[in-house]
């Protein structure tokens, strides 16, 4: 029914990624600031091609997604993958809602927000009030008005998590725009190759 | 001017560092530091390389507008305005992009197409910045200048969110 899943998608760029092997000092230099699991993949080695960019963004990302206390992380997970279910990318969708589930183990929920949308009934609350104001901020932030804070307040949002809820937010209306334009997914199973490195 | 401003979110949003906001952000100070670098980084970079220091204000003038985050958009102007480049000023904020193959014209609508509509993006796109003579890190850098502006506007909407909340 939908084209957003809990496998793996591929991702493969359209510019050709640097080679490690003739990366500049200050090339190799950002991405050694990458977090390691991920410093070789095809998505950084594209991103280095602009080294400073790469160096500050890549660190606000791991600040935003891994920053201690706060909002626990498998609510940035939820939020981050509701932001990419609403702007339509598919990667990033699927590896959020993978993320989500390893963290919260509620596998159920996030099979029925990527089949059924962000509109999906039965959540309980807290999750409801993070998903409503995720797709709200994602959709319309010119008009976001202090009564959208109501729910996360009811649902025992402190100021902190509140504010790392509008970090991961703000980060995937960015993540979503470079994926989607810097590259393009690729289905699980639609025979165009396999996920890249 | 620009180098007077400590934090371009509460420049904007007249919020003090002091206040219980501004220290609430502070509890994420690393977050902070690199919001304020990203945005250096992209829109005032010491080498621009390819992409001009007027072709970037006017890029993240257009993405300003498109969000109608008219704060953010009016800080852009000035900067767009302090480089006197007539052209890149002229163009700025016609809507639609204009149509046409003049390299500002396809920066604009390569632009305006990544901020509203992201998904269309094809290797056809990318390839005609190629065209223009952009290199792979002029076009990295203006993907990341354009889409870093949807997160600037989505962090002020937030804060200002906090701002305006009732006290409990």
């Amino acid at each position: 029914m939908t084209r957003f899943t809990l496998e793996e998608v591929g991702w493969e760029p359209r510019l050709p990624p640097v080679e490690t092997a003739s990366a500049t000092p200050a090339q190799l230099a950002a991405l050694e600031a990458c977090p390691p699991a991920q410093r070789h993949s095809v998505y950084f080695r594209t991103l280095v091609h602009d080294p400073a960019s790469l160096g500050e963004r890549g660190a606000l990302f791991t600040k935003v997604m891994y920053a201690p206390r706060g909002l626990p992380r498998a609510e940035r997970e939820l939020a981050t993958a509701v932001v990419s279910i609403v702007n339509g990318c598919v990667y990033c969708a699927s590896v959020h809602a993978r993320r989500y589930v390893e963290l919260s183990r509620q596998e159920a929920v996030m099979r029925a927000l990527l089949e059924h949308g962000i509109e999906v009934q039965g959540l309980e609350p807290r999750q409801q009030a993070i998903v409503a104001y995720a797709a709200s901020l994602t959709r319309n932030p010119a008009a976001a008005t202090a009564a959208e804070l109501a729910p996360l307040r009811k649902a025992g949002l402190s100021d902190l998590e509140i504010l790392d809820l509008i970090h991961a937010v703000a980060m995937f209306a960015n993540a979503n725009r470079l994926m989607q334009a810097l590259g393009r997914s690729l289905p699980p199973d639609g025979g165009e190759g396999s996920a890249p490195a | 001017m620009t180098s007077t401003i400590p934090d371009l979110a509460e420049h904007l949003l007249g919020l003090d560092a002091t206040s219980p906001l501004g220290q609430l952000r502070r509890q994420r100070a690393e977050i902070l530091g690199h919001e304020e670098g990203t945005y250096r980084a992209l829109v005032l970079p010491e080498d621009p390389g390819g992409v001009s220091l007027a072709e970037r204000a006017a890029l993240a003038l257009r993405g300003a507008l498109i969000e109608r985050e008219l704060p953010l958009a009016a800080h852009y102007r000035a900067l767009l305005a302090a480089t006197g480049e007539a052209a890149v000023i002229a163009t700025a904020e016609i809507f639609p992009a204009p149509a046409g193959e003049d390299r500002l014209a396809v920066l604009f609508r390569y632009a305006d197409m990544v901020a509203e509509r992201p998904a269309d993006c094809g290797q056809a796109d990318i390839d005609r910045l190629t065209g223009f003579g952009l290199t792979p890190q002029d076009i990295v850098a203006v993907t990341q200048l354009v889409a870093f502006i949807p997160y600037q506007t989505r962090l002020l909407a937030g804060l200002r969110q906090l701002q305006q909340e009732p006290a409990a």
